[in-house]
C-alpha cells in the first residue's frame, strides 16, 4: 500500500528546547493511525505542524508523494487536512450551524447569509455522519463541554477532509458520544481516509486504530500493527522505562465512619433522592453517561447551586452555601473541578500563586503574607506531587495537562478539607501522571480521606474505586462493589432499567 | 515577584525619565526645584485618586464614578465647614466614610447584583453629579478652610505635606496588593472570578472592598484638591476620571484585570502631570492643547498597556503551542 501521508527527520525547537528531534511518522489512505505518547513527548507539536499551525526547522512532509509544506492553518485545510483540537475553538456566541460554517457561509449575491441552504447542509453532515442530536440552531454556550466537542468535529468534518486529526477528541465525551466517533473514525477509514488519532486511552487505540506510532522525547520510538503489539509493550515504548501498573494496587481503607452522608439529595429536576454514604479511607466512584446528574452531584456538595436534601459531613448536617464555606475548617469538602482551564487555574498566573490561593491565612501573621512560610508550603507541594516546573515561579498556563492537574490537586490539599471530590481527575492526561495520580488517591484514603471520583473512563473507575455507584437520569441506579464492579455492569446500571439496584 | 509585572513598572520608570530628559530641553527650567516641586504635588492629587482606581482595576472592574465623588466631597466639605477649621474634625471623618460608602454601593452592584463595572460606576457618577447639583443650586461655595489649605499647599521643613501624605497612602497600598490576603485575592479575582470562587476565594468582599476603598481615595484627593484650589468649583473632578485610569494603564496594569501594581501607578501619574507642563511650553492654544494631550496619552497607554498586558494575555496559548505539551 502507498503511503499518503510521509514526515521525516522534522525538527523543531522553541529556543532552548526542542520539542522535536528528527521524528519519522508516516500513514496510509484508508487506515485509522493512532498516534501515542507521554504529555510532553512531541505529538502536539507535530499536529501543529501538520495543521499548518507550526513550521518545522527541518524535515519534510510529503502529501500523497507530492511536498506539504503549508505556510498557515487554511493552506493545511485546502490540502485536505483538518485537525480537531483539544483546545475548543468555537465561538460561544454562535449558533451550531454558525459555527460550523464560520466564515465559510453559503453566501447570496449580496454577500448574506443563505440561512436555509446552510441549515441544509448542516442537517445533511449531521444525518452523513449519524451525529449525536444536536439542534442546528442553538447557541453554542448552551451546549455541554461534550457536545462542543462534537461540533468540534462536525466543524472539521464539513470540510471532507482526506486526513483528519482527532486531538484528545474523546476526553471530553461521555460512553454514547465516545463509541459514536470511534464508530465514525473507523467508518471515514473504510471510505479511504486517513484518520490520525490521538488518545491517552490505549482501550479506545486497540478497537480501532490500525496502526499505532510512538513518540517519545521528540523522537518516533516505535510503530507497529495494533494487533501485533500487546499494551504492556506499548506503554513501556512510551515512558522509556517499566510501568509497573498503572492502577496502583487497592487495599481498602474504608472504616466505619461515614465521612458523607447524603439523605434525599437533589438539585432541581436534574438529580433526586440520592442516598450515599461516602466513608472515611473510601474511594467511591461515581459513574454515568455523560449529563446524568454527575456534575451536577459534585457541583451542588461544592455549594455551587442550590440542592435540597440533607447532607451530613462527619456526623453533622452541613449547608454549603459556596465554595468557600465548603472549602473551610476540618469539616470542609475540596473539590478539582471538570474544567482545568477555566474552574481550576488561574492561566497566567504562577504555580506558587496557584497553589497557595485557598489557604493565604495559613502564612499570614497579624494580616501580612509570610513569604518564607509560603515557600516552605510550595517546595513541600511540589516535592510531595513531583510537579515538573522550573521553579515555583513559571506559569501555571506553561505546565503540561498532568502538572496543571497535579497544581489543582496541590491547591486542594493544601486546604484542611478530608473529604476530596475529583471530577474526571485524569482527563487528558498522559499515562504516567494517571498513574501517580491513582496511588496517590489510594494513598490519600489510606490516611483517612474521604474521595468522591467521578470518571468518564470506566476503566478508571473499576480498578481505582472501592465501591461504584452508578446514576442515570439523576437518579442513583446502582451501588456495584466487589465482583460486580466492573465495566459490564456499570454499563448495564447507566444505560438499562433494573428492578434490583 | 512577577518578572513581567516587573518588566511593566520598569518600563513606566523609564519612560518617565525619558519624558523628565527631554523635557529639560524643551523647556529649559522646568527641572528646578520649585518645578518639580510643584510637578509632585500635581501628581499627588492624580495618584491619590488612581489609588482606589488601581485596586478597582487589577480586580478587574473599572471605577468611572470617580470625578464626582471627589467633586461632592468637596463641595459638600466647603459648604459645611464654612471656611471654618474647627468643624473639619467631624466634616472630614464623614465624607471620607461617605465615600467610601458610595464605593461600597458600586461595589454591591457590581459584584451582588451584576451590574458591569461600567455601567454601575457611571450611573453613580450621574447621580451624585445631580445630586450635588440640586443641593447647591448650581452655585458655587465658599472658600477651603486654612487647615486644608496647608494639608494641600503647606510644607513641613520644605517638604509639601501632600507629598508626604502621598508617600504614607503609596506604602499602604504597596502593603495591601503585595502582603495581605486582600491583595493576592484581588489579583485572583481580577484574573478570573471563577477560579477565584473555586478556589474559596471571597470573591464578594474582595471586589466591595476595592470599589470602597477607590470612594474613599477619590473623597481625599477632593478635599486635598479643594485646598489646593482654595475653592471648590463644580467640574473639578471631570479630568480626573481620564487621569486616574491612564495613571493605571501607563503604570503597566492590564485594563482587564489580574495584573498591574501601584508602584507602577505613581510612574503613570508623574508622567501624565510632566506631560501637561510640558505642553504648555510648546505654545499652543488650550483646545489644541487637550488634542496633543489626548493623543499622547492614547499613545502612552497603548505602548505600555497593550504591548505588554496585551501580550502577556496571549501568554498562556501563546506558551502552550511552544511550551512541551503534547
Amino acid at each position: 500500500m502507498t503511503e499518503l501521508l510521509n514526515a521525516t527527520a522534522i525538527t523543531k525547537r522553541y529556543g532552548g528546547i526542542t520539542a522535536l528531534s528528527r521524528a519519522d511518522f508516516s500513514a496510509r489512505a484508508g487506515e485509522v493511525h493512532a498516534l501515542l505518547g507521554e504529555n510532553g513527548a512531541g505529538k502536539s507539536t507535530f499536529i501543529q505542524i501538520l495543521a499548518g499551525a507550526v513550521r518545522p526547522d527541518g524535515g519534510t512532509v510529503t502529501l500523497a508523494g507530492s511536498p506539504y509544506r503549508p505556510r498557515n492553518p487554511q493552506e493545511a485545510q485546502q490540502s485536505g487536512i483538518s485537525p480537531v483540537f483539544q483546545e475548543l475553538s468555537l465561538v460561544p456566541d454562535l449558533t451550531v450551524e454558525e459555527n460550523i460554517w464560520f466564515r465559510r457561509e453559503p453566501l447570496s449575491a449580496i454577500r448574506t447569509v443563505r440561512a436555509r441552504a446552510m441549515r441544509e447542509a448542516t442537517l445533511e453532515l449531521f444525518a452523513r455522519h449519524k451525529f449525536p442530536p444536536i439542534r442546528p440552531d442553538q447557541e453554542l454556550r448552551r451546549l455541554t463541554l461534550a457536545e462542543r466537542q462534537v461540533i468540534e468535529i462536525a466543524k472539521a468534518l464539513s470540510r471532507d477532509p482526506q486526513v483528519l486529526i482527532l486531538d484528545e477528541a474523546t476526553s471530553a465525551l461521555g460512553p454514547q458520544e465516545t463509541e459514536w466517533l470511534l464508530g465514525l473514525a473507523k467508518g471515514l477509514a473504510e471510505a479511504g481516509r486517513l484518520v490520525i488519532y490521538i488518545s491517552h486511552r490505549l482501550g479506545e487505540v486497540r478497537q480501532i486504530a490500525d496502526r499505532i506510532t510512538v513518540f517519545r522525547n521528540g523522537a518516533t520510538v516505535a510503530a507497529y500493527d495494533t494487533h501485533a503489539v500487546d499494551d504492556e509493550t506499548i506503554i513501556t515504548d512510551m515512558l522509556g522505562r517499566r510501568m509497573d501498573r498503572l492502577y496502583p494496587e487497592r487495599k481498602s481503607t474504608a472504616s466505619q465512619t461515614v465521612a458523607l452522608g447524603l439523605r434525599g439529595f437533589g438539585v432541581d429536576h436534574r438529580l433526586a433522592d440520592i442516598d450515599l454514604d461516602l466513608r472515611e479511607g473510601e474511594v467511591l466512584g461515581v459513574a454515568g453517561m455523560q449529563g446524568h446528574g454527575q456534575r451536577e452531584l459534585f457541583q451542588a456538595l461544592f455549594g455551587i447551586g442550590g440542592s435540597r436534601g440533607t447532607v451530613e459531613v462527619w456526623g453533622k448536617p452541613k449547608t454549603i452555601r459556596g465554595p468557600r464555606q465548603a472549602l473551610t475548617g476540618r469539616d470542609g469538602l475540596a473539590l478539582v473541578p471538570e474544567d482545568r482551564r477555566n474552574h481550576g487555574l488561574l492561566l497566567s498566573k504562577s504555580v506558587r500563586e496557584n497553589l497557595t490561593l485557598s489557604v493565604i491565612q495559613r502564612f499570614t501573621r497579624f494580616g501580612i503574607t509570610d513569604p518564607k512560610r509560603e515557600s516552605a508550603l510550595v517546595d513541600e507541594m511540589i516535592a510531595t506531587l513531583k510537579i515538573k516546573t522550573g521553579t515555583p515561579e513559571q506559569l501555571a498556563g506553561t505546565l503540561s495537562g498532568g502538572n496543571q492537574q497535579k497544581v489543582i490537586f496541590g491547591k486542594m490539599l493544601l486546604t484542611e478539607a478530608r473529604i476530596l471530590l475529583l471530577y474526571d481527575p485524569t482527563r487528558g492526561i498522559d499515562v504516567g501522571t494517571k498513574g501517580e495520580i491513582f496511588q496517590l488517591m489510594r494513598d490519600l484514603a489510606a490516611k483517612g480521606y474521604a474521595i468522591l471520583f467521578y470518571s468518564s473512563d470506566l476503566a478508571e473507575l473499576v480498578h481505582v474505586a472501592d465501591r461504584v455507584a452508578v446514576l442515570r437520569n439523576g437518579r442513583l441506579a446502582a451501588i456495584l462493589e466487589g465482583e460486580d464492579n466492573s465495566e459490564r455492569q456499570i454499563l448495564r446500571a447507566a444505560l438499562i432499567e433494573t428492578r434490583a439496584a | 515577584m512577577n518578572i513581567r509585572r516587573h518588566r511593566a513598572i520598569l518600563l513606566a520608570y523609564l519612560g518617565m525619565i525619558v519624558l523628565l530628559l527631554l523635557t529639560s530641553v524643551v523647556a529649559p527650567g522646568f527641572l528646578s526645584a520649585t518645578h518639580l516641586r510643584s510637578t509632585v504635588v500635581l501628581a499627588a492629587f492624580i495618584g491619590i485618586v488612581a489609588l482606589g482606581q488601581t485596586f478597582v482595576i487589577i480586580g478587574g472592574g473599572i471605577d468611572l464614578s470617580v470625578p464626582w465623588v471627589l467633586n461632592s466631597a468637596a463641595v459638600l466639605m466647603t459648604l459645611l465647614a464654612g471656611s471654618q477649621d474647627a468643624p473639619l474634625l467631624w466634616i472630614v471623618p464623614v465624607l471620607l466614610a461617605a465615600g467610601a460608602l458610595v464605593g461600597m454601593v458600586n461595589g454591591f452592584g457590581v459584584a451582588i447584583f451584576g451590574v458591569p463595572p461600567i455601567i454601575m460606576t457611571l450611573a453613580v457618577n450621574v447621580i451624585l453629579q445631580g445630586g450635588i447639583l440640586v443641593y447647591t443650586g448650581g452655585a458655587p461655595t465658599s472658600t477651603a478652610p486654612k487647615a486644608i489649605q496647608f494639608l494641600a499647599v503647606g510644607r513641613i521643613a520644605g517638604f509639601p505635606v501632600v507629598l508626604i501624605l502621598w508617600i504614607a497612602l503609596a506604602a499602604i497600598a504597596t502593603i495591601l496588593l503585595s502582603k495581605t490576603a486582600f491583595g493576592r485575592h484581588l489579583y485572583a479575582v481580577g484574573t478570573s472570578a471563577t477560579v477565584a470562587e473555586f478556589s474559596g476565594v471571597p470573591t464578594l468582599r474582595t471586589t466591595v472592598l476595592a470599589y470602597t476603598l477607590s470612594g474613599f481615595t477619590a473623597a481625599l484627593a477632593g478635599m486635598l484638591l479643594t485646598g489646593y484650589t482654595a475653592q471648590a468649583y463644580l467640574g473639578m473632578g471631570d479630568p480626573y476620571l481620564f487621569t486616574s485610569i491612564a495613571a493605571v494603564a501607563i503604570g503597566g496594569a492590564s485594563i482587564l484585570g489580574g495584573s498591574g501594581h501601584y508602584i507602577g501607578t505613581i510612574a503613570g501619574a508623574l508622567v501624565l502631570t510632566i506631560l501637561t507642563g510640558l505642553l504648555p511650553a510648546l505654545n499652543l492654544s488650550s483646545g489644541a492643547l487637550l488634542i496633543v494631550y489626548g493623543v499622547v496619552i492614547l499613545v502612552t497607554v497603548s505602548l505600555a498597556s497593550e504591548a505588554l498586558s496585551g501580550l502577556s494575555a496571549f501568554l498562556p496559548r501563546f506558551g502552550r503551542s511552544r511550551g512541551p505539551s503534547a
